[in-house]
């Protein structure tokens, strides 16, 4: 089992990165779930043309940018985050995020006062192009950090994107109970195959890790054996893929698809989003500097 | 344009931490704010062992990771290589302090931290923060002691031969073991001890190109 890093052991050992999961840095890895989410529900909703999925969308994304304010120590100067957008990740989704919140609220009121109009239609687009903007930045912010192995892989924005995805649909599909039965079966069917891409991925993403580096290898023996395994396990596997899964197939073979089945598969898709950002926040390490690893 | 830079004799360096408490009186440090570090440990198996000091800083790289991840340019490189952060651009995102590989940025949080806790402030602690106002919620690291460098400059000195206006590691390393110049200049101390004694960066695979070379063979 991992130990927790000593004061003199800083960067002699393989040192857990802190500053974005310790304290207020836990706001970042919340803004990076809610990221996901809002822009997996907003192109979910457009898809299945749900505008209170929409509205929700655009909800989750001003929390996120809430969540992005509690982090930064200095928040009365977030303005200043638009000015590296050519080098900085986090520049360029402050920008994604304002221009989503900008264009959803603008397509909102089009879609309630003209829906159907060609206005609605490109704010629509607009919207949908940084919703999954949106989405994928967080993925990219965490992966260009060369220096923490185990999240400089290109396989982790994908995740990320698809991870959103799962929770948001999860949620659409909770805002669609008690509605149309077909449109329920209809989103079923693509949290299915969803389920298994993010299932899929996810392997990928942590067998092909450990081939980059040993201290990739040592965060994800972290990850699966160390301090952090009881939130994977129980976190990011059994309630974000196993618990949907074996929902998912019940509802397929079912006849009818139960309420409460639906709505514990709902909650287990978002806690397991959650989860996984957490824990690949968490497990990020360092390379000692007194070895030439 | 002179490009600064260090060169680290580990075989020299006795562990003493004199670089580490110079720098902190020399900039009247918060507590628990480093700017230089030794890190000290053993690696082998008996009784094939050895002890490993290593001093670490800021390495000041050409490629930085915390100037390009910065989002509002708070971080930024001079044209003679320091990198420096501007404290009133810093948002305190951290974002640089978990690109950088070296780990060598600190997020300065409580200023309210005293040397000698429920003791108040001393002396010493009142003069720094009037020197040294240090905003909490941004980020400090090595500057490789740049009000020296440019005050030395302006008086014709030059820095990494002339005390005045060399880092106040170098100055006061009681075993020689640290070297400062301009890697531009061929002729100078450090570009002669990096092709003379092999000395290398820390971890080149990050691409960072560092500023900080380590006499390690």
């Amino acid at each position: 089992m991992m130990l927790q890093t000593r004061p003199y052991e800083f960067m002699v050992k393989y040192t857990q990165q802190k500053e974005w999961i310790d304290g207020r840095g836990n706001f970042i890895a919340f803004a990076f779930f809610l990221g996901g989410i809002s822009g997996g529900l907003y192109l979910a909703a457009v898809y299945f043309n749900n505008l209170l999925g929409m509205f929700i969308a655009w909800l989750l994304s001003l929390l996120m940018g809430i969540s992005y304010m509690i982090h930064l120590s200095k928040p009365f100067r977030f303005w200043r985050m638009f000015m590296k957008p050519g080098t900085s990740w986090i520049a360029r989704g402050f920008i994604f995020i304002m221009l989503f919140i900008g264009c959803t609220f603008i397509q909102l009121i089009l879609s309630y006062w003209f829906p159907g109009s060609a206005a609605e239609v490109v704010f629509k687009i607009l919207a949908g192009i940084f919703a999954f903007a949106q989405s994928i930045y967080t993925g990219f912010a965490v992966s260009y950090v060369n220096a923490i192995k185990l999240w400089n892989s290109a396989i982790l924005p994908i995740l990320f994107v698809i991870c959103g995805f799962s929770g948001g649909l999860a949620i659409l599909m909770g805002i669609s109970l008690g509605g149309s039965e077909a449109q329920i079966m209809a989103i079923e069917n693509v949290i299915r195959v969803i389920l298994v891409a993010f299932a899929v991925i996810l392997v990928v993403y942590l067998w092909n890790t450990t081939y980059s580096s040993a201290a990739a290898r040592e965060a994800v023996a972290s990850l699966m054996g160390g301090n952090i395994a009881a939130i994977f396990w129980v976190g990011v596997v059994l309630l974000g893929v196993i618990i949907p899964i074996a929902v998912s197939v019940t509802t397929y073979f079912a006849t009818e698809a139960s309420d409460a089945l639906l709505v514990m598969a709902v909650i287990t898709e978002i806690l397991g989003s959650l989860a996984l950002r957490y824990v690949i926040l968490k497990a990020g390490m360092y390379s000692p500097l007194t070895t030439t690893e | 344009m002179a490009r600064w830079g260090m060169v680290i004799d580990v075989h020299r360096c006795v562990g003493c931490y004199t670089c580490t408490i110079t720098c902190r009186q020399e900039h009247f440090l918060p507590r628990n704010i480093y700017f230089n570090r030794v890190l000290i440990t053993e690696e082998g198996k008996f009784p094939a062992v050895r002890k490993i000091i290593l001093p670490v800083q800021c390495n000041h790289c050409q490629e930085a990771a915390c100037v390009k991840v910065c989002p509002t340019g708070a971080t930024s490189q001079r044209e003679d290589g320091i990198v420096l952060v501007d404290s009133n651009k810093c948002v305190g995102c951290r974002y640089c302090a978990v690109a950088c590989p070296y780990q060598q940025r600190t997020l300065y949080k409580d200023p309210k931290t005293e040397y000698f806790p429920k003791q108040g402030f001393t002396p010493y602690e009142v003069l720094g923060r009037k020197l040294y106002p240090y905003q909490p919620g941004t980020i400090l690291k090595c500057t490789f002691c740049v009000e020296k460098i440019d005050a030395g400059i302006k008086k014709g000195l030059k820095p990494g031969i002339d005390r005045e206006a060399t880092p106040a590691c170098v100055i006061t390393c009681p075993a020689r073991a640290r070297y400062f110049g301009d890697l531009d200049d061929p002729e100078s101390e450090v570009s002669r001890m990096i092709i003379e004694k092999k000395a290398a960066p820390l971890h080149p695979e990050f691409d960072t190109e560092p500023s900080v070379y380590y006499i390690k063979s």
